[in-house]
């Protein structure tokens, strides 16, 4: 299940600002095989195991990672955390909607590509399936933001 | 338009950026290079030729309040879906005398137009910014 909330919420179970809890918290963590992967995938990045990166765009450190790349191992590193995706693009959504037992906030719908067996929950009630499930919620959600003047 | 060109060298890569609306946002896969491109404005900044840009990400201190006060400026934002609220928005909106490169997904409350839509591209090196589909 993946659990999305779509009201944005101050606490410290949530990670808001992904650049910043990544490069002073989840950087420091062990990368396990599946998260070297992942950042190969995301930012064709290598992982060296004394955490320098090679990309396209040069020589880093894992603090060089892109906004998206972080806030996908937040989520991976800290599944009990409501992590914002609202700076992922399409080729981390993709990878997010395939994952389970996660916490994400968004405001808004994606376009990102969601199979058709993934169950999401919307705020801890509304249960649905897939890409249709997905966005039928949402179009109900912009007609109830529309009545309230949101 | 403050600038309706931004070229420059930053080996091994060449920028050739060519802006087509007072607001532009650059979207697309995460990994594209927009904070490499951010932080090479960093300097860039500090040339005479580029002295109008004010860059503006998570880091900034009173963001709001900075950004306010900008005019005749090229106005970066890194980061601009978690930082940007309605209030800079709608400054964004009316305030004509700045030019607004934004690093952005939601353009809900934008006055933007089909030429605002960006994503970059690298091809042999050579870094610029295409119409995002």
């Amino acid at each position: 299940m993946i659990d999305i909330y779509t009201e944005k919420v101050e606490s410290k179970d949530w990670i808001l600002q992904n650049d910043l809890y990544f490069n002073l918290n989840t950087s420091n963590e062990e990368m396990s095989e599946n998260e070297i992967h992942l950042i190969q995938q995301v930012d064709e990045a290598k992982l060296t195991p004394d955490k320098h990166i090679e990309t396209k765009y040069g020589l880093g450190t894992i603090r060089n990672l892109s906004s998206g790349c972080k806030t996908l191992l937040n989520i991976v590193k800290h599944p009990e955390k409501v992590v914002c995706v609202e700076e992922c693009g399409p080729n981390v959504l993709k990878v997010i909607f395939t994952m389970d037992n996660i916490k994400i906030y968004m405001s808004r719908p994606t376009l990102a590509d969601i199979p058709a067996n993934a169950k999401i929950r919307f705020n801890d009630t509304d249960i649905v399936t897939g890409s249709k499930g997905y966005h039928a919620w949402w179009g109900k959600e912009y007609e109830r933001r529309e009545a309230n003047d949101i | 338009m403050i600038y309706k060109r931004i070229a420059f060298k930053a080996d091994p890569f060449s920028y050739d950026l060519v802006f087509g609306d007072r607001i532009t946002l650059v979207g697309g896969d995460s990994g594209s290079g927009k904070t490499v491109l951010y932080e090479i404005l960093e300097d860039l900044r500090l040339t005479d030729e580029y002295r109008a840009i004010k860059l503006f990400n998570y880091k900034s201190d009173n963001l709001f309040d900075s950004i306010i006060q900008c005019r005749d400026s090229f106005i970066v934002i890194d980061n601009a879906d978690i930082l940007m609220n309605d209030e800079i928005r709608k400054f964004i909106n009316f305030e004509f005398s700045n030019q607004y490169l934004l690093f952005l997904r939601n353009c809900d409350g934008l006055n933007v137009s089909d030429k605002s839509f960006k994503v970059l591209k690298l091809d042999h090196n050579r870094i610029t910014l295409e119409e995002e589909l």
